[in-house]
């Protein structure tokens, strides 16, 4: 792989169900939810949009060419309500950042954005829920 | 009245699989309190047993309740300086929750359809994440879109604030004993008209457009549908909602959901931002998931 997406060890277990909801169509629909990567780049923009997010980020790869990357995550209804907003997104314009998806399938440069760490240390992550989810009739 | 078109023509798409998504998830009360400071509760207004009034002695619906509408059930982890937060927004308002609602009719687990539609509503269904117009972002109508984030019982009208991803509407319910507006145009929300019955806000709605879904799964309508929404207040202060739905060009007969119970919360309702799904030439299969 010439750009830099290094496949995310098992030891970070396997895909986050938070982002198995919203927006009608399930991830596995357009991603592939067992190959979650890592990406370095630099942010550059986001849009607060429904049903999903999306955040724009520019890669270089080994030889230094730059790729356009798009990222879509949760609604931001779903972030709101858990404590984060446009704002917390929009601090990493311009900052080079590391981010975790999981691929499109169709092999364009899109994912699903699970995780984005800021070289300050800061983070930001859909995790797997601590509670059991009741499936009702 | 047959059913609008585009959503006949789909009767022809082949029937895939189910995914595992379309069944009710619940988030357990315990969670509840971990989301506290986000979720902005308020402590139920009414003593058990007692519920508020307004001064012409009906019960009291104003207030702010809880966001009703399907979000993911995964938690946020957030690191800011060095400090860790977990949250996880409870969505228990969203679903059925219990068989034992005070004042809730019986419900039925699904519409009954005539036989000549049951074949388009399985392949509707089957097909959702394609030709669900709420996945692209069109209007969810009445009553899929729930419960209103905030009720304003006036004496002579009610109006229900939404907060939804396809627009935040509004409904306003003339409670003055008027009919039904005779030249309105037929909409997704339809025309409102309520009473009360005991301690039981009524709405009858009709007049709807025939191109919404009345529910997950693929439920259409035809424009003659009659949805009739009951409100109350529970004895501990928490909003119960619960809708029927009669389609006697579609329905075998009339269908009534499962009572949902709504805490109140008074989150501020915000402006929703627009909606622009571009995931429908992405998708490589037929996953999908309940959204409403």
């Amino acid at each position: 792989m010439k750009n830099r997406i290094f496949t995310v060890l098992l030891g970070m277990g396997i895909l986050v169900p938070a982002a198995s909801l919203i927006a009608h169509h399930s991830p596995s629909a357009i991603f592939d939810m067992k190959n979650k990567v890592s990406l370095k780049g630099t942010v550059t923009k986001v849009d607060w949009v429904n049903p999903h997010i999306v955040v724009y980020m520019d890669a270089k790869t080994d030889d230094g060419k730059v790729e356009n990357w798009k990222f879509e995550s949760n609604p931001p209804r779903w972030f709101t309500k858990v404590g984060v907003n446009r704002a917390d997104f929009a601090a990493a314009i311009g900052q080079t950042v590391t981010v975790e998806f999981v691929k499109a399938v169709d092999g364009s440069k899109y994912g699903y954005l699970q995780k984005i760490a800021f070289p300050n240390g800061n983070l930001i992550a859909l995790e797997d829920s601590s509670v059991k989810d009741e499936i009702r009739p | 009245m047959k059913p609008h078109p585009a959503i006949q023509a789909v009767s022809l798409v082949t029937i895939a699989v189910f995914s595992a998504g379309v069944a009710y998830s619940q988030e357990q009360p315990a969670v509840q309190a971990k989301i506290a400071a986000t979720a902005g509760k308020t402590k139920p207004a009414a003593a058990a047993g007692k519920i508020r009034r307004t001064p012409d002695g009906h019960p009291d619906l104003s207030g702010m309740w809880t966001f009703g509408i399907d979000l993911p059930h995964g938690d946020l982890k957030k690191v800011v300086n060095g400090k860790v937060t977990t949250s996880h927004y409870d969505q228990t308002a969203r679903h059925h929750a219990s068989d034992d609602v005070p004042g809730a009719l019986p419900w039925d687990k699904t519409p009954s359809y005539k036989p000549e539609y049951q074949e388009n509503v399985k392949n509707l269904a089957a097909n959702e994440s394609k030709v669900d117009p709420v996945f692209y972002c069109d209007k969810p109508g009445t009553p899929r879109i729930g419960s209103p984030r905030k009720i304003i019982q006036l004496p002579k009208e009610t109006i229900f604030l939404y907060e939804d991803i396809s627009g935040d509407t509004f409904r306003i319910i003339p409670t003055d004993g008027r009919p039904h507006r005779a030249n309105a145009n037929p909409s997704a929300y339809g025309d409102a008209i309520g009473h009360w019955e005991k301690d039981t806000f009524v709405v009858e709605t009709t007049n709807f457009v025939d191109d919404t879904w009345f529910g997950e799964n693929g439920y259409m309508h035809s424009d003659k549908m009659r949805v009739i929404e009951r409100l109350w207040l529970t004895p501990d202060g928490n909003l119960a909602y619960q809708a029927t739905v009669e389609d006697p060009v579609v329905l075998t007969k009339p269908w009534t959901n499962f009572a949902r119970v709504i805490p109140p919360n008074n989150d501020p309702i915000e402006e929703s931002p627009a909606c622009k799904e571009d995931d429908g030439h992405r998708l490589q299969n037929l996953d999908h998931h309940l959204q409403r």
